[in-house]
């Protein structure tokens, strides 16, 4: 049976930002989070000609990320389509500053990512197909362990995990080790790692990777809830039923540069063709 | 919590999860506590009952010239008479003594010259030769037995020259040897644990944190949780501090267990480790201080190279490729504390791992060189900060950190 994510009650927010809400703060709060509602009109993610050299002893200098500049907004699922090596990880790990870029700027929800790295990350929910979990803690006790990183108190990691476990029903295995869970269970785990300080931005690198489809379904699922949560959601994969599924603008990448950037429409319009594999292809410049 | 302080939530997180795995249990508690302890006790009491065979096994030693010297056939009978452990055997020349002994059917040969006995009347010395096997216990043994008999023939002969010089016998015998153990001096296992525990301690403080240091980066990047502590607020200093102590502390933990197994055996009175505890054991509280004491900047330096280590891989099981090399520096280093005096040079002490097992070798032994701890405490925390600085370094490369 799939599992169909509920909406969060909560609205975006980072745990370290406390806004008292007793009057009469709560009329201070709503001055303070004012300037924030009106920069969510506004790109929450902006990438202006980001580039990444890794430097090889054996092949020389390779650029993995040539200029790439896209920006998102929040509530939408921003595609980063490609094949593997386009470079889409690498400019995931360039926005989530666990690499520095070699030139270009990006801010991500109003910080640059050099400059302010630690802000970055702290409004950054990140998850990928092949991340794991501690095997020899619980799932609860994971939990715990980077809400802790996240600077979460225990009264909010506690409330927190409770509202998770609720919406990705994880109370059946919430306090078995991880080693003993099904890949689907560890999965759920660690999207709710990944959401646990409510962050209001969410990277997502192919994360149906290796999963089977009832996993695959579940995440699909949860990144679709993120919209309505009116998280910002970069989301990387090469399959293309995914992206028709759940982007609502897409970047094509290919060889570490952006071909093409739209909606799906405004793609198949640009390339004449309807099934979207071929527009991908034709985008990159394969003519079948 | 500040953002400083999340290096602790590494440490306890990491600390406590080496506790759920009955592997560690098994490495860090039950080897160093049970398994050592009664590994020496076998290894000792297997050599103990070696060292007896030897001494109540009956040894042949060859003659050569018996036949010329009437004194020595004398000697012969006299020992042979006495039915002690040791018989003789006359063996007709040099050449067939060499023979007997390669072939094992004699252990050792004593070669007597022909004019021995004209030799002895005229009071000039007299060359004997101990013909023996250099790489056989069994024939070196049997040379000790020969030694003896040299010493009594030698007074024999003093004895006989004496009497034909009219001189009284308290001459030959100027000064007397009277040997006394003295009671809690310590005894074999004393000794053993001077030679050994510095071997023992220098290695465990350095390789009881193998498995952690590899778990803790390798297998993060192998498992795929790295990744998700870099995109964490956490800065990588702060991980790398949170992770280098869980090393060097559970490295600590292994060398206070090793302490612990090694001292044991000696207040508990069980039969296997009678040998060991026969001499008692003489610490004094100076010498356990300094056991734990110098034992922190070797765990800090291992701690420091097994990160870089695990740091530097892709996965554990590349890790271990690069662990052999250091395994064999480490070795030779700790083995060195063996090999050298409890007094060494001053300048042994800054050579890293070795200078900390003489610093333990000096303690056990009752010697307390200020000037030899202070240089090898001092070396030993600075060989562990360039380990460190080193670690931290490699753990800022993003190369080599999503190397995978």
């Amino acid at each position: 049976m799939g599992w169909t994510p509920k909406p969060s009650r909560s609205s975006p927010r980072v745990f370290n930002q406390k806004f008292p809400t007793a009057w009469p703060w709560g009329i201070f709060s709503v001055l303070v989070q004012l300037p924030g509602f009106l920069r969510y009109k506004n790109p929450v993610i902006e990438v202006v000609g980001l580039s990444k050299v890794f430097s090889d002893k054996k092949s020389g200098p390779k650029k993995a990320v040539d200029g790439v500049s896209f920006t998102a907004r929040p509530g939408e699922i921003f595609g980063l389509l490609g094949a593997n090596g386009a470079g889409k990880t690498t400019t995931l790990r360039l926005l989530a500053t666990i690499l520095t870029p070699s030139s270009g700027t990006a801010r991500i929800d109003g910080f640059d990512i050099v400059k302010d790295s630690q802000k970055v990350r702290e409004r950054l929910g990140y998850l990928t197909g092949s991340a794991g979990v501690y095997e020899r803690l619980t799932a609860r006790q994971v939990l715990h362990y980077f809400g802790e990183l996240y600077g979460m108190d225990l009264a909010q990691r506690t409330r927190r995990i409770a509202e998770l476990t609720e919406t990705l029903e994880l109370s059946e295995f919430l306090d078995r080790r991880c080693d003993k869970l099904s890949t689907g269970q560890k999965q759920r785990v660690s999207i709710a790692r990944s959401v646990l300080h409510d962050p209001p931005v969410l990277f997502f690198d192919e994360p149906t990777a290796g999963l089977d489809v009832m996993a695959a379904r579940t995440v699909v699922r949860f990144i679709k809830s993120c919209r309505e949560m009116g998280k910002t959601v970069l989301f990387s994969t090469h399959i293309m039923s995914e992206v028709e599924a759940l982007c609502d603008r897409i970047a094509v990448i290919h060889d570490g540069r952006v071909f093409a950037d739209g909606t799906l429409q405004e793609l198949r319009a640009q390339t004449g063709v309807q099934a979207f594999e071929t527009v991908f292809l034709r985008l990159i410049g394969v003519n079948e | 919590m500040s953002n400083s302080g999340r290096w602790r939530t590494v440490f306890r997180k990491e600390f406590s999860e080496v506790w759920r795995e009955r592997r560690s249990l098994f490495q860090l508690v039950l080897m160093p506590l049970l398994i050592t302890p009664l590994l020496l006790a076998g290894v000792g009491k297997m050599t103990r009952s070696r060292i007896d065979d030897a001494r109540k096994e009956s040894v042949t030693l060859g003659i050569v010239g018996a036949k010329n010297s009437r004194l020595v056939e004398e000697l012969i009978a006299g020992q042979n008479a006495a039915q002690t452990r040791v018989s003789f055997r006359p063996v007709g020349t040099r050449a067939e003594a060499e023979a007997a002994i390669q072939k094992r059917d004699l252990r050792a040969a004593l070669v007597v010259p022909a004019d021995a006995e004209t030799a002895v009347e005229e009071s000039r010395p007299i060359d004997l030769i101990l013909l023996s096997d250099q790489g056989s216990d069994e024939s070196q043994n049997a040379a000790d037995s020969a030694r003896k008999l040299f010493d009594k023939f030698t007074t024999v002969v003093v004895t006989r020259r004496m009497q034909a010089a009219d001189l009284p016998m308290q001459t030959a015998e100027p000064l007397r040897l009277v040997e006394k153990s003295v009671a809690g001096g310590g005894g074999a296992g004393m000794m053993m644990l001077t030679t050994l525990l510095p071997y023992i301690l220098s290695l465990s403080a350095i390789l009881g944190g193998v498995g952690v240091a590899f778990d803790a980066v390798a297998g993060e990047k192998e498992r795929g949780t790295l990744e998700t502590l870099l995109v964490s607020p956490v800065a990588r200093r702060e991980l790398v501090l949170g992770k280098f102590l869980t090393v060097s502390a559970i490295a600590l933990v292994n060398s206070v267990f090793s302490v612990v197994g090694m001292l044991w055996p000696f207040y508990v009175k069980l039969p296997m480790f009678a040998w060991m505890a026969a001499g008692g054991l003489k610490l004094s509280g100076g010498a356990i201080a300094a056991l734990f004491f110098v034992q922190m900047p070797v765990a800090l330096l291992g701690a420091g190279l097994l990160l870089t280590i695990s740091t530097l891989s892709r996965n554990q099981k590349e890790a271990q490729g690069y662990l052999a090399p250091l395994m064999l520096v480490m070795s030779v280093a700790s083995m060195m504390t063996v090999l050298l005096k409890t007094e060494s040079p001053l300048w042994w002490a800054l050579v890293p791992v070795t200078n900390s097992g003489l610093v333990l070798k000096q303690a056990l032994s009752g010697i307390v060189n200020p000037t030899f701890v202070a240089v090898a405490c001092g070396a030993s925390l600075l060989y562990a900060a360039l380990a460190i600085f080193y670690a931290r370094t490699v753990f800022e490369k993003e190369s080599v950190l999503l190397k995978a």
